[in-house]
């Protein structure tokens, strides 16, 4: 339908709002970030813009700078204190690893479990797939407990050794992303005529051939899709994290301990919290092509 | 080039039988359409020639060869699927060439095979472009051109064409015959559109309910039908048939009207029958049976009258130039040699 000129400008403008409503968190962490102290701590008024911006909530959290140092050389003494603790390289590269480590993981699994329940037919396979849902509505918090124990005992604490730790952090977020992927992929598969598949077949593909040159290459967007959800949830869990670990600091663990009993160093967790958004940020740039679900357009009629 | 042998095949999918029992010679080189409306089977028949489908019990035999538990890459067969069922990530080219890679044929072979594929089908332009970037009778010819680089024993055509739209429809059943008069290999064809099987067949199998009903020519099916459902399904407009008993002169319809029957017949007096005459070999006459014109529709060539004929709606065509409106009264008779007479209870034709 085509929209006449006010509704389109209306249309135009309520949309740039919504934008905006949804950026502007956003918007005022990035501030927050390069704020200096006593504007992100001004009790008189709320600072916007007038401010002199300072890069010292990055030197520290993203280089390592020591704090004192830098306020001394800036000549602000207001509120030094704290040395090492702010430093976040490390949590990114731990962060990174587990997150890019435990998408890989679930990627692979979820593809080849849901090409199977797409296309093979086998005793149970609605169960199972009712079941593989139902495991994600089990919060979390429920299996705390006992998987810290399970973890401890089968030595997947970093405690222990700290690859094993990783290893560890990997496989309980591919365990929890596991259901969504299964399901989200399996959509994308279903979108896939089966017709395909047997054409491939009477061409003189085998199985595993229809899936890997034929299947496979047209579900690209969703293995995609599929991938950055799971690096998405992998980059911002808290709670697995926080129990599992405790030399590996993933970013939302690391921002957590900012908060200390001398006060919120709000320019620090601005500052890796806007640090934060830029991985996933990449990461969805770099996918992005995929993520058009008209990629099977043209095997098809109309 | 192979013969198709399907020897008492049937099909169950759970306790539910949807192929009964299915006896077919498809000879080499043959065009044979398998035609029947919608859940009659066909499909399923031709999946299971394909080997998509597993067989509950029976025979399919290709070249000779029981091919029951054989998988369809080794069958040497080629299929056009209703929706092309094209790669979507592969441009025309590769499509058309990816069962010759897999059977990892030499390149200059494939390039040849592809190119020579792409000269019959008039797709030489669009070797480089994907299949989203074809229109739907480009994409059809994909497809054919698939099912052809490969020279396979059999082609299968699942209702190739049902996703074009009317004209171009005339034209790729042309291009189809045209395709197996050159290549002259073993096809088997599905539809439910009995123009497309009488257009193209060699032979027609006519399918209701996981049974044939008849198999033959496309004309010894439309002057010869053996029973009232091949009668009433090939031809358009339908076959006339009208229900009556046999009298001493005719057959006497509901409103007591005794339509003519040539002096030999093979119906009893007293059996309950259904007419049959084609409209064609229906025509208005000085003296015949009273009809009360309901319709009339001139489609160039001939008119189609449809009139009331003893309670019940005929269509008659002439190539007369008759003015008609509604409710004017004419007089249709039937050529006598042209007459079907089918038992009613059976269905029977009486030959």
């Amino acid at each position: 339908m085509e929209l006449s000129r006010p509704w389109q400008i209306l249309r135009d403008v309520v949309a740039v709002l919504v934008t905006g409503l949804f950026m502007f968190p956003i918007l005022w962490w990035a501030l927050t970030s390069i704020k200096p102290i006593s504007a992100i701590f001004d009790k008189d008024r709320v600072v916007f813009f007038d401010f002199v911006p300072t890069w010292i909530n990055y030197g520290v959290t993203m280089l390592g700078m020591s704090r004192s140092q830098l306020a001394i050389d800036q000549g602000i003494g207001m509120g030094v204190g704290g040395a090492e603790a702010y430093d976040s390289r490390r949590s990114i590269i731990d962060s990174m690893v587990v997150s890019v480590g435990s998408t890989a993981v679930t990627t692979v699994i979820a593809v080849l479990a849901a090409y199977a329940l797409s296309r093979m037919a086998f005793r149970g396979r609605a169960t199972f797939l009712n079941w593989v849902l139902g495991q994600r509505f089990m919060p979390p918090i429920a299996i705390l407990i006992p998987l810290v124990t399970i973890y401890k005992t089968a030595g997947l604490r970093d405690t222990d050794n700290l690859y094993m730790g990783y290893l560890g952090l990997m496989l309980i977020y591919a365990l929890i992303n596991l259901p969504i992927a299964v399901l989200l992929m399996k959509s994308f598969f279903d979108d896939v005529p089966k017709d395909v598949d047997e054409a491939a077949m009477i061409d003189g593909a085998t199985r595993i051939q229809t899936f890997r040159k034929v299947v496979l290459p047209m579900v690209k967007g969703g293995v995609a899709a599929t991938a950055v959800l799971c690096f998405i949830f992998s980059w911002t869990e808290f709670l697995l994290s926080l129990f599992l670990t405790t030399d590996i600091r993933t970013v939302p663990v690391k921002i957590q301990t900012f908060v200390t009993s001398t006060g919120n160093e709000w320019g620090f967790i601005a500052a890796l919290g806007t640090a934060a958004v830029i991985p996933s940020f990449i990461f969805i740039l770099l996918v992005q092509r995929h993520l058009v679900r008209g990629l099977t357009l043209g095997s098809l009629k109309e | 080039m192979a013969s198709v042998n399907v020897k008492k095949v049937f099909k169950k999918y759970g306790d539910v039988e949807v192929v009964h029992g299915i006896d077919l010679e498809i000879e080499d080189g043959s065009f044979v359409v398998l035609l029947g409306p919608s859940g009659c089977g066909k499909s399923t028949l031709l999946r299971m020639i394909a080997g998509l489908e597993s067989i509950t019990s029976g025979t399919v035999e290709i070249a000779g060869r029981r091919v029951n538990d054989v998988h369809p890459k080794d069958r040497n067969i080629a299929m056009v699927f209703q929706n092309y069922a094209l790669y979507a990530h592969m441009k025309v080219r590769d499509n058309m060439s990816f069962s010759l890679q897999l059977a990892k044929r030499p390149q200059a072979e494939i390039d040849e095979k592809v190119a020579w594929a792409a000269k019959i089908l008039n797709l030489e332009p669009y070797l480089d472009r994907y299949p989203r970037e074809l229109s739907g009778g480009q994409r059809q010819r994909v497809a054919m051109g698939r099912a052809i680089v490969r020279n396979p024993a059999v082609f299968l055509f699942d209702e190739p064409l049902s996703n074009l739209d009317a004209k171009l429809r005339v034209q790729m059943r042309t291009e189809i015959k045209e395709l197996h008069e050159r290549l002259k290999t073993t096809t088997v064809y599905v539809t439910h559109d009995q123009i497309e099987a009488m257009t193209m067949a060699d032979k027609i199998v006519i399918l209701r309910d996981g049974v044939i009903e008849q198999v033959g020519t496309p004309l010894e099916v439309y002057d010869h039908p053996t029973n009232l459902f091949v009668a009433e399904f090939i031809g358009s407009p339908a076959m006339n048939l009208l229900r009556g008993a046999v009298v001493k002169d005719g057959v006497k319809v509901a409103d007591g009207t005794v339509l003519p029957l040539p002096a030999k017949h093979k119906a009893k007096a007293g059996q309950k029958v259904v007419y049959g005459i084609r409209p064609e070999h229906l025509k208005p006459s000085r003296k015949g049976s009273k009809a009360k014109v309901v319709v009339v529709e001139p489609t160039g060539p001939e008119i189609h009258i449809y009139a009331d004929l003893g309670g019940q709606e005929v269509c008659a065509i002439t190539d007369e130039r008759l003015v008609l409106a509604r409710d004017d009264m004419i007089d249709l008779s039937p050529k006598l040699d042209k007459i079907h007479l089918f038992d009613l209870e059976s269905g029977k034709a009486l030959a």
